[in-house]
């Protein structure tokens, strides 16, 4: 027996495999957001139809789930239905829809053809994706009652994946 | 009924691997030689069902059935020929099923290629490969079963991802990273077999040669391959960033090649079989690891396949693995003792281990920048990426030393030397090196490392081209033989095997030039231009032509005419574009690319606006970039010449000569 070349062996080998074996279930995607544990920004959004506008603070005290998404992007159209889903089953939520990089007129026949249980809303040059550090959709922000984002998604979220953050949201 | 063929296939291949493993080593442990016979026919029957079952799934590709899961998931009726058949290694399962094939072929040659004269290593071999193959026989069976039967079957499918549909060389780098990755598990079995029994024979050691160089000749291409894909595909003007995926292919390739360096000094002096042998598994182990990197979903890059229990599997195959491996030379490395001592001083020899050292290193260090994120991540909870500097500020310095060992080491005499010796030799290149450097500040590079690198790269070519053409020199000289018949008798004769590693190394040579220039000499601006408007850069001058719109079943393309000249010439217009696919939130630029020797002439778009009619343009001068094609192909050629040589060596010479040691003993 060669004790360092088994020493040396088990030195190189042991931690790569120990690290690999932590990360199983990592998921790259999601990224931390320097938001987190912070307040959501206040910004002020333009209803998609009619006049009016909704400023984001006004929600205060109500669990929110902000949701920014496009016609052209094909996890938003899968993640559409889960989320129309959870708004209905979960009323003491606000749920609200944040249109990113599209026409109000592609977004209205969307929902038109699509249907939905939320508004969503324009983003006028883009302050709101800005504010929030949105960098491609579909990215979904959780802020609890006091107006603290608690987590950010990022890609399309299922029933269980929404099940588990409203819980946590409420809290 | 046609899924459940398939899986019978598989099924089958998979109890002749796992018997055959069984067989092979209660060959080896009782030293039976009937049972080596009905191990060698459970590695062909293995090989030989797994064949079958690629073969299959290739026919419902083409046939479009979809009854089988992995057809519904990738296949779609209106696709090309050539697009169903590349769809076999498009998704996760397919690609291993496509691993068991290639390594079916692979066992099949392997086994062929063992004789008596390996003695008790053959069946040892002969074990671990099976033993591998009835890991991906289990694999492919279970959690990556490709052949899943569809209760509702779809009348149409969705086609592969669209991204392999964007580029034949998308169809072309897979097999050859296959034929590299794949087929490290033969050279893996040898060495363990090796450690098994205790004997490092030069027959052993021979094969252990050859089947290195078929695996390493393969990666060679398929690393730049990729790389490749990238330049012309993605966009970004460069062609190699650091990715976990394009390091996770170049770990094992940094040690494949380490191991046929020293295993030269182990073929000459009798020296360093254990290193080798590391060297050798680690090659092995280190393409296990590239496969779990993307097929585990825990790094993010271009190539990552999805989630699924694949990943865990391939680690807990890899842990296996890697422990039977430092086992293995924990305990039995002692028994590979040396015949011979290295050569101290400035010798060939010391050359050699500086090489290998340097390669060492340099796998480290790509290795450690790869999973360094994972580190962090796991103890301080900040995620955070390893990037460019990092890889470029730590390998620069050890690619220029590896460049320097390329240039002196082939220089020095085997064995000690006097000083005027030595002055004799290692003098003359420094020429061609004050060449090149005089050439390149001439030319206005100014930055350091591509002044030292072009240089040392003077120096390795003239070295190169030197021992090249030695033997021939001597030839014309000494016999007053024609230049054609002293140099063919090379090519067609023993000194093949020394010409190939100089094949190789001018390769080496010219890709090492190539990626020095390219990186630190391309120039680029960004300019937004309207319909009919005129930019220059360098001697170019570029008008925007118009804007096409291209619709496609599966995508949809703006395409920005280019129309190009060069100085007064005018030149073919280029035709960058913006793709948008049906399945893909983004959308993807495809750049146009104008090769040319001394510089490409690069046009990606950053976005086309059809309202204003505007275009923004990166525009790109790269210099020296098809150099680092050619220097792949060099490369390649050497490392497949070698392969031809030491077969045909191996046939003639080596089982002979071992013959009479085993006699002797």
């Amino acid at each position: 027996m060669n004790k360092g070349v088994l020493g040396v062996g088990v030195v190189v080998t042991a931690p790569l495999l120990a690290l690999l074996l932590l990360n199983i279930g990592r998921n790259p995607s999601a990224i931390a957001s320097p938001l987190i544990d912070k307040p959501a920004p206040n910004v002020r959004l333009k209803n998609l139809e009619g006049g009016g506008s909704l400023q984001v603070s006004s929600l205060r005290g109500k669990p929110v789930v902000v949701n920014f998404w496009a016609t052209w992007c094909i996890p938003c159209i899968q993640e559409h239905a889960a989320l129309t889903q959870a708004a209905r089953a979960n009323p003491d939520v606000a749920f609200l829809g944040v249109v990113y990089e599209d026409s109000t007129e592609n977004a209205r026949g969307f929902l038109a053809q699509r249907g939905s249980a939320y508004n969503s809303y324009a983003d006028d040059e883009g302050k709101a994706a800005i504010a929030f550090g949105v960098y491609g959709v579909p990215e979904t922000f959780f802020i609890n009652r006091g107006g603290t984002i608690i987590e950010k998604y990022v890609g399309p979220l299922d029933d269980d994946l929404l099940r588990e953050r409203l819980a946590a949201v409420r809290k | 009924m046609s899924a459940s063929i398939g899986r019978s296939l598989v099924l089958l291949s998979l109890l002749f691997a796992s018997a055959g493993a069984v067989a092979a080593f209660a060959a080896f442990l009782k030293k039976r030689a009937d049972l080596t016979t009905l191990a060698i026919r459970a590695a062909y029957g293995f090989a030989g069902f797994m064949i079958l079952a690629n073969l299959w799934m290739v026919q419902a590709l083409l046939r479009n059935d979809f009854s089988i899961s992995y057809v519904a998931q990738v296949g779609s009726i209106d696709l090309p020929v050539w697009v169903k058949v590349v769809s076999l290694w498009s998704s996760l399962e397919g690609s291993i099923l496509f691993w068991g094939g290639v390594l079916a072929l692979y066992v099949a040659v392997a086994t062929r290629s063992l004789t008596e004269a390996h003695g008790w290593a053959r069946p040892a071999a002969i074990g671990v490969w099976l033993a591998c193959a009835t890991f991906f026989g289990f694999l492919i069976a279970g959690p990556a079963q490709p052949f899943g039967t569809m209760v509702d079957v779809p009348a149409d499918g969705p086609g592969p991802n669209p991204l392999l549909q964007n580029h034949l060389l998308m169809a072309i780098h897979p097999p050859f990273l296959y034929g590299g990755y794949v087929g490290m598990t033969i050279p893996f079995g040898l060495a363990l077999a090796a450690l098994m029994t205790g004997r490092l024979s030069p027959t052993l050691l021979g094969t252990i040669r050859t089947s290195l160089l078929a695996p390493w000749s393969f990666l060679t291409a398929a690393v730049v391959l990729g790389g490749w894909w990238a330049y012309e595909v993605l966009g970004w003007g460069g062609y190699w960033a650091w990715d976990p995926v394009e390091n996770a292919s170049l770990l094992p390739w940094l040690t494949a090649t380490a191991a046929l360096h020293s295993a030269i000094l182990t073929e000459r002096r009798g020296v360093l079989k254990g290193w080798t042998m590391s060297m050798v598994i680690a090659s092995f182990l280190l393409t296990i690891l590239g496969t779990f990197m993307t097929r585990s979903g825990i790094f993010n890059s271009v190539h990552s396949f999805t989630q699924s229990a694949i990943g865990p599997t391939i680690l807990v195959f890899l842990g296996f693995a890697t422990l039977a491996s430092v086992l293995l030379l924990g305990f039995r490395v002692d028994l590979l003792q040396p015949d011979g001592e290295l050569e101290r001083g400035a010798s060939r020899d010391t050359a050699f281990l500086a090489q290998n050292m340097l390669f060492v290193l340099f796998t480290f260090t790509v290795l450690i920048g790869t999973v360094f994120p994972l580190i962090v991540e796991a103890t301080r909870n900040v995620q955070m990426s390893v990037g460019r500097p990092y890889f470029d500020r730590m390998t620069v310095p050890i690619g220029a030393l590896l460049l320097f060992v390329m240039g002196v080491g082939p220089a020095l005499p085997w064995g000690a030397s006097t000083s005027a010796e030595l002055k004799r030799r290692l003098l003359p290149p420094l020429g061609l090196a004050s060449g090149f450097l005089v050439l390149a500040l001439g030319v206005g590079i100014r930055s350091p490392w591509t002044l030292i690198t072009l240089f040392l790269a003077g120096y390795a070519a003239h070295v190169t081209l030197f021992e090249a053409f030695r033997p021939a020199r001597t030839r014309l000289k000494i016999r007053n033989d024609g230049f054609v018949k002293a140099f063919s008798q090379d090519l067609f004769g023993p000194g093949l095997r020394r010409l190939s590693a100089y094949v190789a190394h001018a390769g080496a040579v010219t890709a090492f030039i190539a990626i020095a220039v390219s990186s630190t000499g391309s120039k680029s601006v960004e300019r937004t231009l309207a319909e009919g408007e005129t930019m220059t850069f360098g001697r170019y001058t570029l008008t925007l032509e118009g804007i096409e719109n291209l619709e496609e079943p599966h995508r949809t393309s703006l395409i920005a005419r280019i129309g190009v000249k060069k100085g007064d010439t005018v030149l073919e217009p280029l035709r960058p574009m913006m793709n948008q696919y049906r399945s893909q939130r983004e959308s993807i630029g495809t750049p146009a690319v104008r090769t040319g020797l001394i510089e490409d002439l690069y046009l990606s778009t950053m976005n086309i606006d059809t309202n204003s009619r505007t275009v923004g343009l990166l525009v790109m001068i790269n210099p020296l970039v098809s150099w680092l094609w050619i220097a792949t192909v060099i490369m390649t050629a050497g490392g497949l010449l070698a392969l031809f040589s030491s077969k045909r060596a191996g046939r003639v010479v080596e089982p002979a000569r071992d013959l009479q040691a085993e006699v002797a003993r």
